[in-house]
């Protein structure tokens, strides 16, 4: 899957990137769209964007990416943010049980304000921090496999699974975009939630989860 | 000359190069490594009509690197020319500041010929002062509170980091689990504050005043608390003030009703505050606004961020300063104002882009956006809608979005 560019596709997915404040959320979208880690960055406050085009088979698929202020007391106004996004990537930092705790009441927002079918992967993130480790590989592993979710352990300061990560967002996505028959592909933001009822997973169902690294 | 001994040649006069040399009055730096060079003794010397080529060449060469250089040499000179009159400017503006303002604010500060000095930027060395003079204390916080806050803070971050349960129960409803949330937030934030400046971070000059000032802002408004965002607003405040100062600054700041709105996060009222700032938006810069209506770019997606920090994370340092210059003279329409300005600037540039390139670059504006360019912007834009002024609008809006509440009372975004 190479990278082409960036203004020539024939789909746009929405990804927001959620979680806690300081896990990462930046840094990661900052490795995937422009392979750069960042050991002092800003906090966000609001949303930021970034875009990647990658392939997807034969199709060109743009991820528009909300980066998004990981700060509970802005959640009223950010919530708008979740509209119409296809994918998202609920991240914590594996060496703070305190943002994995907090997993469920993320994906509760997500679900409150998203489509129901969206694409939703877990990520452990730091996972270079091995020593300071505080939620196990299983532990949050079998959350998300209750949840239905996706889940990877990444380290967007070395690089792993990062790109792992997107991708497969990004071709979850993609898959449940090309069961919905749709024959034309012009260029336009996909929404999942029209989908005839029945024919996609809901958000309850289980999908494949812990890939194997 | 030196190559030419080297070469063993000294018999063949006038050299070229010494001809063009002789020509120069000035030297241009690049001729020392820019030197024509005959082939060693030992190889057969070039055919003439070669040899003739080459000088000419090599002539052109450093006719060509000499007006380089000479162009490079006025730029230079024109800079620095420009640095002294900006130095001047700004120490007779430190004159005039320190001598006729200071000492007459209440009758000066609203007059027209202050006025005009304040929208050229107020220098560094009085800025504090002006600022402090300009948003007032109109919570009269005194030395000592900020003392007894910064101590209540000290103790709870003892007991915390000990482990000790609730300290005084004064606080209820604010958990020690809120509070510890609060701290480590504080504590993650610093260390993202202008990170470039590194004076902020652990082991910085002025890691523990911000420190301080956001624990102490804790404790003297329990019910506002941290949000982010303020420890952008304290970083700046401290660099032109002493902690003391930028503490109650930083309080009567954020106590102002835009500020209130926005770190209370009072969803219904930003929305408000949003709504206003589009009708000067569609007032100002009518074909840009219908552009980002047709593609659904919100306002909230960049003046979130712009508002939050008044500009000090989105704008160059020194020109998020002289933003606060005006906006302490001004109140909250300035922010605004501001804003249309910054899209007025890139107008043009914004109405060709979709919506996820304005997004990205509304949200990452250029870093080395030009302080005059900027205010050349702002200084266009009217804030007067079919006149109304900017305090009318809203309140309209205001009583509008409290009519609506009163008919549904859970209305949401």
């Amino acid at each position: 899957m190479g990278n082409r560019t960036d203004e020539d596709y024939n789909f746009v997915f929405k990804v927001v990137l959620i979680g806690e404040s300081g896990v990462g959320k930046t840094n990661l979208l900052s490795r995937f769209t422009r392979n750069e880690f960042s050991h002092d960055s800003r906090t966000t406050i609001g949303v930021e964007f970034s875009t990647r085009t990658v392939m997807l088979g034969t199709a060109a698929v743009k991820a528009q990416i909300w980066d998004t202020a990981g700060l509970e007391r802005y959640r009223a106004i950010t919530s708008a943010y979740y509209r119409g996004a296809v994918g998202a990537l609920l991240v914590f930092d594996l060496t703070k049980h305190q943002t994995y705790a907090v997993v469920e009441r993320w994906l509760k927002e997500l679900y409150d304000h998203a489509e129901a079918t969206i694409v939703v992967m877990l990520v452990g993130n730091k996972s270079d921090l091995s020593q300071a480790r505080e939620v196990p590989t299983e532990e949050a592993c079998m959350f998300a496999e209750n949840n239905g979710l996706l889940f990877l352990e990444t380290s967007a300061l070395d690089s792993t699974n990062v790109e792992l990560a997107f991708q497969t967002v990004l071709k979850e996505i993609f898959a449940k975009v090309s069961k919905q028959k749709q024959n034309s592909t012009r260029t336009s933001a996909i929404t999942l939630g029209n989908a005839q009822a029945g024919q996609d997973p809901g958000p309850g169902e289980k999908r494949a989860c812990c890939i194997s690294l | 000359m030196e190559y030419e001994d080297k070469a063993g040649r000294p018999s063949r006069p006038p050299s070229p190069k010494q001809n063009v040399r002789k020509n120069l009055d000035f030297e241009p730096l690049s001729t020392t490594a820019l030197i024509l060079e005959d082939r060693p003794a030992n190889l057969p010397a070039k055919p003439a009509e070669e040899a003739q080529k080459h000088r000419q060449q090599y002539e052109e060469m450093v006719l060509q690197a000499k007006k380089r250089e000479l162009k490079e040499a006025q730029r230079r000179r024109k800079q620095l020319e420009e640095r002294c009159k900006v130095e001047e400017s700004i120490g007779n503006a430190v004159l005039t500041w320190n001598n006729e303002i200071l000492p007459n604010w209440e009758t000066m500060w609203c007059s027209k010929k202050v006025r005009d000095l304040w929208w050229q930027g107020i220098p560094p060395s009085v800025r504090g002062k002006v600022w402090s003079l300009a948003i007032g204390n109109e919570l009269n916080i005194t030395h000592e509170l900020f003392d007894i806050c910064l101590a209540r803070a000290k103790e709870r971050w003892r007991s915390l980091s000990t482990g000790g349960s609730e300290v005084e129960n004064e606080d209820a409803g604010f958990s020690a689990a809120d509070r510890e949330a609060s701290l480590e937030l504080i504590k993650l934030d610093i260390s993202r504050t202008f990170p470039n400046l590194c004076i902020f971070q652990q082991g910085g000059p002025y890691h523990d005043m911000l420190h301080s000032i956001l624990g102490a802002y804790t404790c003297y408004r329990p019910d506002v608390g941290y949000v982010q965002g303020m420890s952008f607003i304290a970083a700046v405040l401290i660099l032109n003030l002493d902690t003391a100062d930028a503490f109650i600054a930083f309080s009567n700041l954020l106590n102002k009703p835009c500020q209130m709105a926005f770190f209370r996060v009072d969803h219904g009222l930003m929305l408000t505050y949003f709504a206003a700032f589009e009708v000067f938006f569609e007032e100002n810069l009518p074909k840009l606004f219908a552009h980002f209506k047709k593609n659904n770019l919100t306002a909230d997606i960049y003046l979130i961020d712009w508002i939050f920090t008044l500009y000090s994370k989105s704008l160059p340092l020194d020109l998020a300063c002289r933003i606060w210059d005006v906006f302490c003279r001004d109140g909250e329409e300035f922010l605004f104002r501001t804003a249309l300005g910054i899209l007025k600037l890139f107008e043009d540039i914004l109405t060709r882009m979709d919506f996820i390139h304005s997004a990205q670059f509304l949200t990452r504006l250029p870093e080395d956006l030009p302080a005059d360019e900027v205010f050349a912007a702002i200084s266009t834009v009217q804030m007067q809608s079919r006149n109304k002024k900017w305090a009318q609008v809203l309140s309209a809006l205001q009583k509008d979005s409290r009519e609506m509440e009163k008919g549904s009372p859970s209305l949401r975004h």
